[in-house]
């Protein structure tokens, strides 16, 4: 494992040493390490604003983001390796074994390194969730904003990160609407809501009747109203209770009945006592069905033993789904998104190219507009000195300007062409061609100078 | 010319390919995004081939100098235009392209028949070009038409309903309608085709007195299957207005009501001699 990761470390070191920018991640989330090592390792706000200060002051890092959530704690950083002597891995590293005085044995164990399109990679996994928990949920792409945020205002983030942070939140909603692995509810409560609006056009005017307490009718039928729903009926055998839980969703309490006329306008109806035997029996309900004219009723028997007899479901109308039911759905759905997860994988890791591709085109640029610049320059002192010597009639002079600007176009031309396709094709290292023509040219001095 | 109606066939048949394409392709994985490219090519076909009818019968309607609707072939051609129009109309108002996987290929029949019909083309007596005779088969066909739609819905609800019983979230489940949605817009069409069924019906009961010449007989085939056909549907809107018989039962009742229309329009054109007939 050590020898491993010091053989990474030095490849990180002889491969990128001379390039201009690297990105680099460290992390630990919930599929290599223990809570007890990520507690550890987890930054409060105070500790985020103070760690990105330091970061940039005291560890030479350029830029910098630092993400902590109960399941990941990941620090992205940009490095530029001719501030340091260092390799920007092992600045990380000793970075947050100082920070949290974690042994640096310890971190190497639990947690992983990345560096360029492996750390961009990584990103863009996180934020379509496909390193999460629950493959396709929504919360990380809204914790990693947050993150972003907090740097960005701290001053963490520059022109790189911000890049990469707008792309991975686009990339993650790419994921989502493109593929399907957000889709299919993957809890029984979702699951339950879906179901309902499988048979409701709108659950607005819709009313839910809770049968029962326990934490699963509570949690269904919080998203229920969250979903629109405006009415909510909670019936309990004793008056009292039914007050009780009414309370908690603003609800209205009715004593249970057995001939169930409190449900005469239930829509949706969720059970979940623990009564031995049924709550809701099939000719009652008929009746009550009558009454309400056949609308539609959707049942969700959530208690064992049941508290909705089962042939409930054939009355015209009523559609209930109990536990095991719930739950055969919510499986087939995770299942799924498992096999869309491959999809998604494949436009992230495309993504990753393309931005990484980007991006070193973004850092050749300011070589080939120092080179223009350079050239221009000499052209024009060149040019002005010809004038001043000669009197030239207007025509000619704008003549001579024309063809010394032609000159510099051509003389450039085959240079800047083979240098942004070295960029494209991925073959040849580009990074060497823009060190050639910095130290050929003299560019930096330059560059510096205005800089200045 | 025939020709060009030939491609008009296939525009149809194309579209009914990629309608039922669209919804047999399966939930998850590849198929969400072929399934979206289908549904465009779906749509953009059944846009063309809707302006190629509409084209045709501008052309008989010029050729004839009265509106192409009389002669058997016309009217199915006629029948096809208006259950796209109504289907465009409905997606347009409701996204809901799945009904096209229902609506599209009975609109493909009727082109199919239109044209292989279209080579038999007796004139008919001056009478029938008159007066009130055309504007009483129009609004008849488009009553049919939105009985049609009203049929994909029926058949929309009942398979929705089945899934949701069965527990069977597979196939097509999501492209499907909620269970209200579909009644509810089923019950809209049957109205629509009722209202305009009656109309139809009151404008051809007063051409007996315009043409003195009709052998006018109240027992014609077409007559009494009409009488039936409407029957169906106020019985439905009537059990649904008074004992709110909805969903599962009206359903079923939209789909009798559809072979009713079959019945009428085609099987008596084709077995009984009536007045009503086409040529």
């Amino acid at each position: 494992m050590w020898y491993n990761f010091h053989n990474k470390l030095n490849n990180i070191l002889s491969v990128f040493c001379d390039r201009m920018n690297n990105i680099v991640s460290i992390g630990t989330s919930h599929h290599v390490a223990p809570i007890e090592f990520r507690e550890k390792l987890a930054f409060s706000e105070e500790q985020l604003i103070e760690s990105l200060h330091n970061l940039r002051s005291s560890y030479h890092l350029e830029e910098a983001v630092i993400l902590s959530t109960c399941n990941r704690v990941e620090v992205y950083a940009v490095a530029n390796p001719q501030m340091t002597t260092e390799s920007p891995s092992k600045t990380l590293i000793d970075f947050l074994s100082h920070y949290h005085r974690i042994g640096v044995d310890m971190l190497k164990k639990w947690s992983y390194l990345h560096q360029n399109i492996e750390s961009i990679q990584h990103l863009f996994r996180v934020t379509s969730s496909l390193d999460s928990m629950v493959v396709g949920e929504s919360q990380i792409l809204g914790q990693v904003k947050e993150a972003y945020d907090i740097s960005r205002s701290a001053g963490g983030s520059g022109t790189i990160l911000n890049r990469l942070f707008t792309k991975a939140f686009s990339v993650g909603k790419r994921i989502r609407s493109e593929t399907t692995i957000a889709s299919g509810a993957v809890s029984i409560s979702y699951a339950a809501v879906e179901l309902a609006k499988k048979i409701f056009n709108t659950l607005e005017d819709k009313t839910v009747a809770i049968i029962g307490a326990g934490e699963m009718s509570e949690l269904t039928a919080k998203h229920l109203v969250a979903n629109g729903v405006s009415k909510v009926i909670v019936a309990n055998r004793t008056y009292e209770r039914a007050v009780k839980l009414a309370e908690k969703f603003n609800g209205i309490p009715v004593s249970y009945d057995e001939d169930l006329s409190f449900l005469i306008d239930a829509d949706i109806v969720i059970s979940s006592t623990e009564a031995p035997n049924y709550m809701i029996e099939r000719k009652p309900l008929a009746e009550i069905m009558k009454k309400r004219k056949h609308q539609y009723m959707f049942l969700i028997d959530i208690a064992v033993p049941r508290d909705i007899e089962p042939d409930v479901s054939k009355i015209n109308h009523a559609f209930l789904y109990n536990i095991d039911d719930l739950e055969a759905v919510v499986a087939s759905n995770i299942k799924d998104r498992h096999e869309e997860a491959n999809r998604a994988e494949q436009i992230v890791t495309e993504e990753a190219r393309r931005f990484h591709d980007q991006l070193q085109i973004l850092e050749v640029n300011p070589t080939i507009k120092a080179l223009h610049q350079q050239f221009q320059d000499i052209a024009d002192v060149e040019l002005q000195e010809c004038i001043n010597l000669t009197e030239l009639s207007t025509s000619q002079e704008a003549a001579i300007t024309s063809m010394a600007h032609a000159i510099v176009k051509k003389l450039l031309h085959h240079p800047v062409k083979n240098l942004r396709n070295s960029v494209n094709d991925g073959n040849t290292d580009h990074s060497q061609y823009v060190l050639a023509l910095k130290q050929l040219f003299a560019l930096d001095e330059k560059y510096d100078k205005e800089q200045e | 010319m025939n020709f060009l109606f030939l491609i008009t066939v296939l525009l149809y048949l194309a579209t009914t390919i990629f309608h039922v394409l669209y919804l047999t392709l399966g939930e998850r994985s590849e198929a969400v995004s072929i399934r979206s490219r289908i549904e465009m090519i779906a749509f953009w076909v059944t846009i063309l081939a809707f302006a190629f009818l509409t084209l045709f019968i501008i052309l008989w309607w010029i050729e004839q100098s009265y509106f192409p609707i009389t002669k058997w072939s016309d009217s199915t051609a006629f029948f096809a235009w208006t259950i796209t129009l109504v289907y465009l109309i409905i997606v347009r108002l409701t996204k809901l392209r799945t009904l096209g996987s229902f609506v599209m290929p009975v609109a493909f029949v009727f082109i199919l028949i239109s044209y292989s019909f279209s080579e038999t083309t007796p004139h008919r007596s001056e009478l029938f070009t008159t007066n009130w005779v055309i504007p009483h088969i129009i609004l008849i066909i488009l009553g049919y038409a939105s009985f049609i739609a009203a049929f994909g819905f029926g058949l929309m609800y009942l398979i929705a309903e089945k899934k949701i019983r069965e527990k069977n979230q597979t196939l097509f489940y999501n492209l499907l309608p909620p269970l209200d949605v579909a009644d509810e817009l089923g019950y809209i069409f049957i109205l629509l085709g009722v209202i305009l069924l009656t109309i139809g019906v009151i404008v051809g009961l007063f051409l007996p007195t315009y043409l003195k010449d009709l052998p006018w007989n109240w027992f014609d085939p077409k007559v009494i299957s009409t009488l039936v056909t409407w029957l169906i549907y106020v019985v439905h809107i009537g059990i649904r207005y008074f004992w709110g018989w909805r969903g599962r039962k009206a359903a079923f009742l939209s789909i009798l009501g559809f072979l009713a229309v079959l019945c009428t329009y085609v099987g008596v054109d084709l077995t009984l001699d009536s007045l009503h007939e086409f040529q």
